[in-house]
């Protein structure tokens, strides 16, 4: 037991943990706020990575941007509960259930019987290594990017205002 | 050090609960909540491998970088047409939605 495995079961347990907390509460506002805490487990474990660029990426923009933007859904929706009370037929999430298990365990069963070796040297992500590489090789992907961007802007926008309708 | 099958069995448990998410629940917040779990589950594979995998290389750390903005933009249209459906059809459960359904 050294102190990463320590650090790393904590975070999952966290993130796992607050994961199943967005299945399973009653309001949806705590979902959304439990939603944002897997978000910072899993920045954490960026950091465990040494990811240290994706973290904070990971921390402004999911943890700062979309759990204020889901709020705002939230609000701005029906955020009554007594519409949504019996859920969907038992069968229904009995099945899903199921299947999601039987996937879990296939999906476990490959990762534990793989046998991947761990590279010595760790590469550490920080963010001139990451930039020299998107404005290199990736320079095309990262315009499209941006260009994806600009159209959910302005797609955003034309669906939500008012006189769409 | 962690061994990289722990990171990539904590990526399938998140990825299966946003799937279960996706699959039973009926607001239509919590469907794009659990889409978002789903693809953070599969950033976490990427830097993993980009990290400590076989080939330690920066690549993965840059593709994260890119499902990161999709996923943004994702959930900006997707909470846009949350809205305008709220706005025509005063209803955001999911199992009403059925104009299209026969």
């Amino acid at each position: 037991m050294n102190g990463e495995l320590i650090v790393f079961l904590i975070l999952a347990i966290l993130a796992i943990s607050s994961a199943l907390l967005v299945i399973v509460l009653k309001r949806i506002a705590h979902r959304v706020l439990s939603m944002t805490f897997t978000f910072f487990a899993v920045a954490g474990i960026y950091f465990l990575l040494r990811a240290e660029f994706i973290g904070i990426v990971q921390i402004m923009v999911y943890v700062g941007a979309l759990s204020i933007l889901f709020l705002f859904g939230m609000m701005m929706t029906d955020h009554k509960l007594a519409s949504y009370t019996p859920g969907r037929s038992l069968a229904h999430q009995l099945a899903s259930f199921v299947g999601v298990l039987t996937l879990l365990y296939l999906m476990l069963r490959g990762i534990f019987s793989l046998n991947v070796p761990s590279s010595q040297d760790i590469s550490i992500g920080t963010a001139d290594r990451i930039g020299i590489e998107l404005y290199s090789n990736y320079v095309v992907a990262f315009e499209g990017a941006g260009i994806l961007l600009l159209a959910a802007l302005i797609g955003a926008i034309v669906l939500a205002r008012k006189e769409a309708d | 050090m962690v061994p990289i099958t722990l990171y990539l069995a904590l990526a399938a448990v998140l990825f299966c609960i946003g799937l279960y998410g996706v699959l039973t629940r009926r607001h239509l917040v919590i469907v794009l909540v659990s889409v978002e779990l789903m693809l953070n589950a599969v950033n976490i594979n990427l830097v993993a491998f980009s990290s400590i995998g076989p080939f330690a290389n920066i690549t993965g750390q840059v593709f994260s970088l890119f499902v990161i903005t999709v996923a943004a933009a994702e959930a900006a249209v997707g909470l846009a047409i949350l809205i305008a459906l709220y706005r025509n059809r005063k209803s955001i459960d999911v199992i009403k939605q059925d104009l299209m359904r026969w």
